[in-house]
């Protein structure tokens, strides 16, 4: 018969992934993108001399050689690394206000520690405290759960016990009396999606953990380089890729999967289905309704969509150094408040004092860029909704004015920035739509609050069987964690086929 | 020791399990979610546009406008400068062309594109002598990323056009016209003969009419009596007419000769890179005049071109990839046919094949093999992956 052993439903990370470990496994594997080149998000774009990366931002969990992390682990087991040449960012990040602080951040506990101590010397206590708490919880999360104690208790694992379900905000107000030391340590709520009062410590602790301890990377070529890297190997096993090729249904009978029909109208079948799509497409539009167990929908209803992204992708005609960059990672923060009030300015047509993020890939890679050029991609969340009640007529208008928002706040710390610029992209909402085809652009899945966080997201198997998911819906977004629920997937179809 | 039996003795966990039960009472259902997206992203970006020839109008001896109305009601808006690829089956092969639209973007009622001949262009030949009022087309969206950009380029716009390219130019001036844009524009327009020179009696009138518009006709070979610029469009006829240079933005559109003529002028004149847009305009005619071709290889030299999965085909080496597989019926997505924006994207197997500079290529795309097959040329027998 010519069918196969699994079709794969999208070429982001966690679609290749899943597709080049089940080749690895022998499994014989047919993997479909609409769009004409892999990796989702993880891409980039040229427009005149530059190639600019779209979403990548920090690699975390790479670790060095001779301390890998899992996620250099992982792509050595996928037989990748060795394509891939990986770049060191010499800061954790970056903070710069348009008041004139700056504070820069080294991946490194005592330095960061030390650094920060001596710019708030009067919080000496809470500093040692924050680390100790950040550290103990990402420690006894790692022992318990990474390393699979049969035996876990309050007793081994206290900071769990008690921190799993707390608010970040609880434990920084806890540790900080100084509102600006607060905001400095908690600016990686952007890279999740919530502010520190909605995201469980659990997360920020993680996040500082990984990115410290396996120090954040940057890909020589980009994302897109993982991307073909991963998709190369996976052809290069056997494996099959149809680009262009959307699919319009998993066809599903008594409650089991029997192959994909592509929006070309080829029926191909398939004893299993791996969805890199949204958990909403794949339930919503690609599975006939009656064909969807009870309790699916009321499930997902729980549940929300994380914010999609504004992002403005700026090509210079000078190095970073001439515009006053500096760090490859810069958070460029107005408010030091971040509560609920970050909600209300995700959901605005504007851009003025939210807090952005500007990286530049060139501070560690110099040939990221040609030579004497430099880019920068400044990305602020949005939430998708309320772009869809632009008139299409108004929306060039109203990505120019978010655009110029965004201009204006960065030209209050980089005063140069837009005398250099020789090439400016802006990708909204609409555009994450377009060629996510995300619920509302969303970039980070179903929002992550606790009771959606790590212990309750939805399971990479579903009801159905032969379904299974793989990616940022059913787990934590990002890049290592989206390429590792790939291969997490990859081996339960395994398990489940054999 | 099930996961479950471990949260619920976790701090605060009974809390959690209440707010999954509140959230999934009154939680909005997600079964109309996507449709609505894809909905509204099609009024902008949608894959094909239904298009209906509601008037033709002769421009020059070698030139008509193509009046283009939608089928259903609806043209989704663009921005002056973009294009449109116009896909059609011209005898027996399906293809694509990207034409400039040159109507004013203050308005979505038609589309206007004007097509000027290219001797023995399949496509061009086919609109100008075979398409008539009445008939139905098919285009893309709009696309390209030639346009005014008001966060970084100077409301002091220099427009140097080369034939046909004047289109993009045509919009933008049209719509500063329509919408009383506070922007100037000089436009330096470059043609052999007072004959093939494009919208000539409307620019002389607007300029004439409108502040802030400036047409500097640049011709090669002129009429008896002509009073205007003679020969091409020089670095010094630029400086005479403009005056001031630092503040404006150039932008290009015309064919190769114009660009490889014009760019040394404007990098004399001082010209920062960053104040020059160039537009996409096909790739050369003749390949084997670029820099790099290998001397060794002639533009008629056979090569066989393999598909893998589809078949092999006999190709010539100054064809591009995309034409030889649309030439033998292979349908193969095309946008840009200029290297530029990827939807044409294959990879190569085994062979060699050329690519011009300009062909915007990922550097990783470059590492495993993956070309623009409307920009790289077989330079031997290559076999290639949809």
């Amino acid at each position: 018969m010519d069918g196969y052993d699994a079709i794969v439903i999208g070429a982001g990370n966690a679609g290749l992934t899943a597709s080049a470990a089940m080749a690895q496994k022998g499994l014989k594997v047919l993997l479909l993108e609409r769009h004409n080149i892999p990796g989702g998000s993880a891409t980039t774009f040229c427009r005149g001399r530059f190639e600019f990366e779209v979403a990548l931002h920090q690699l975390s969990s790479m670790g060095v050689p001779e301390k890998p992390g899992p996620l250099r682990m992982l792509l050595n087991t996928l037989g990748v690394l060795d394509d891939l040449e990986f770049v060191e960012m010499t800061d954790l990040y970056n903070i710069v206000m348009p008041d004139g602080f700056k504070i820069t951040l080294k991946p490194d506990r005592s330095q960061v520690v030390a650094d920060l101590k001596e710019r708030f010397p009067h919080q000496k206590e809470g500093i040692d405290k924050f680390f100790d708490l950040a550290y103990g919880y990402a420690n006894q999360m790692l022992g318990a759960f990474f390393f699979k104690d049969p035996e876990i208790t309050r007793e081994k694992y206290p900071f769990l016990y008690e921190y799993a379900f707390k608010p970040s905000s609880e434990v920084l107000d806890d540790c900080f009396s100084d509102p600006l030391l607060n905001a400095v340590l908690s600016v990686y709520w952007s890279y999740l999606g919530l502010p520190p009062n909605r995201l469980s410590f659990a997360y920020l602790a993680m996040l500082l953990f990984v990115y410290i301890e396996f120090k954040p990377f940057h890909v020589k070529g980009g994302s897109q380089a993982l991307s073909n890297s991963i998709a190369n190997r996976f052809q290069a096993l056997g494996g099959e890729i149809r680009f262009n090729c959307g699919a319009k249904k998993i066809v599903v009978e008594n409650g089991e999967v029997k192959g994909v029909i592509t929006r070309d109208g080829d029926q191909i079948p398939a004893k299993a289905v791996i969805s890199n799509a949204s958990q909403v497409s794949t339930y919503v539009d690609l599975i006939d309704s009656e064909q969807v167990p009870d309790g699916v929908a009321k499930e997902m209803q729980g549940r929300s969509l994380s914010p999609s992204a504004f992002t403005m992708y700026l090509g210079f005609d000078c190095e970073p150094a001439e515009l006053g960059i500096t760090e490859c990672t810069n958070f460029v923060m107005t408010d030091t408040v971040f509560d609920d009030n970050v909600f209300d300015k995700m959901r605005t047509l504007t851009i003025d004092d939210e807090m952005m993020v500007l990286s530049c890939y060139d501070v560690a890679d110099p040939d990221f860029s040609p030579p004497g050029t430099c880019q920068a991609n400044v990305v602020t969340l949005k939430y998708g909704e309320p772009w869809l009640r632009i008139p299409p007529t108004k929306y060039a208008d109203v990505k120019y004015r978010c655009a110029e928002g965004m201009l204006r706040r960065l030209e209050s710390v980089f005063p140069n920035l837009r005398n250099h610029i020789e090439e400016c992209e802006v990708a909204t909402p609409l555009t994450h739509m377009r060629y996510l085809g995300t619920p509302a652009g969303a970039i980070y899945g179903f929002e992550q609050y606790t009771k959606d966080s790590m212990f309750f997201q939805p399971s990479r198997r579903s009801p159905i069987k032969g379904l299974y998911f793989a990616g940022g819906w059913v787990g934590d977004a990002g890049f290592q964690t989206t390429l590792q629920s790939g291969v997490s997937a990859a081996k339960s179809v395994a398990r489940d086929l054999e | 020791m099930k996961i479950e039996d471990i949260l619920k003795e976790f701090d605060g966990y009974n809390d959690v399990l209440a707010e999954i039960e509140v959230s999934r009472k009154y939680g909005r259902p997600y079964s109309h979610e996507n449709d609505s997206a894809d909905q509204y992203i099609d009024l902008l970006h949608p894959d094909r546009v239904a298009l209906r020839v509601s008037d033709v109008i002769e421009e020059t001896p070698s030139t008509k406008t193509l009046r283009l109305v939608s089928r259903d009601g609806y043209l989704p808006p663009f921005q002056a400068g973009q294009y449109i690829a116009l896909y059609v089956e011209v005898g027996n092969v399906r293809t694509s062309r990207p034409y400039s639209i040159s109507s004013s973007p203050n308005q979505t009622a038609y589309y206007d594109i004007t097509v000027r001949r290219v001797p023995d262009g399949l496509v061009s030949n086919y609109l100008l002598d075979e398409v008539k009022r009445g008939d139905d087309l098919e285009s893309s969206g709009p696309s390209g990323h030639f346009y005014y950009n008001p966060l970084f380029h100077d409301p002091n716009m220099v427009f140097l056009a080369g034939g046909s390219g004047v289109t993009p130019f045509m919009s933008m001036i049209r719509e500063k016209v329509d919408l009383s844009l506070d922007r100037t524009v000089y436009l330096f327009y470059g043609a052999k003969t007072l004959d093939e020179v494009i919208f000539h009696d409307e620019m002389v009138e607007v300029s004439r009419r409108v502040d802030n518009i400036h047409y500097f006709p640049v011709l090669e070979d002129p009429p008896d009596g002509y009073e205007g610029a003679r020969g091409l469009i020089t670095a010094d006829l630029m400086k005479e007419k403009l005056g001031d240079l630092a503040d404006k933005t150039f932008y290009l559109c015309g064919p190769q000769g114009m660009y490889d003529f014009c760019m040394p002028s404007l990098e004399q004149m001082g010209i920062p890179r960053r104040k020059i847009r160039n537009e996409v305009y096909g790739v050369p005619m003749d390949i084997s005049t670029e820099p790099g071709w290998p001397s060794d290889t002639k533009v008629d030299d056979t090569v066989k071109v393999s598909v893998t999965g589809v078949g092999a085909f006999d190709a010539r080496a100054g064809v591009p990839l995309l034409v030889t597989l649309e030439n033998n019926g292979v349908l193969a997505p095309s946008v840009c046919r200029s290297g530029e924006c990827s939807m044409c994207r294959v990879k190569l197997l085994s062979g060699k094949v050329f690519q011009p500079a300009g062909s915007l290529v990922r550097s990783s795309d470059r590492k495993y093999g993956y070309i623009h097959s409307c920009a790289s040329y077989p330079l031997e027998d290559v076999e290639i992956l949809l």
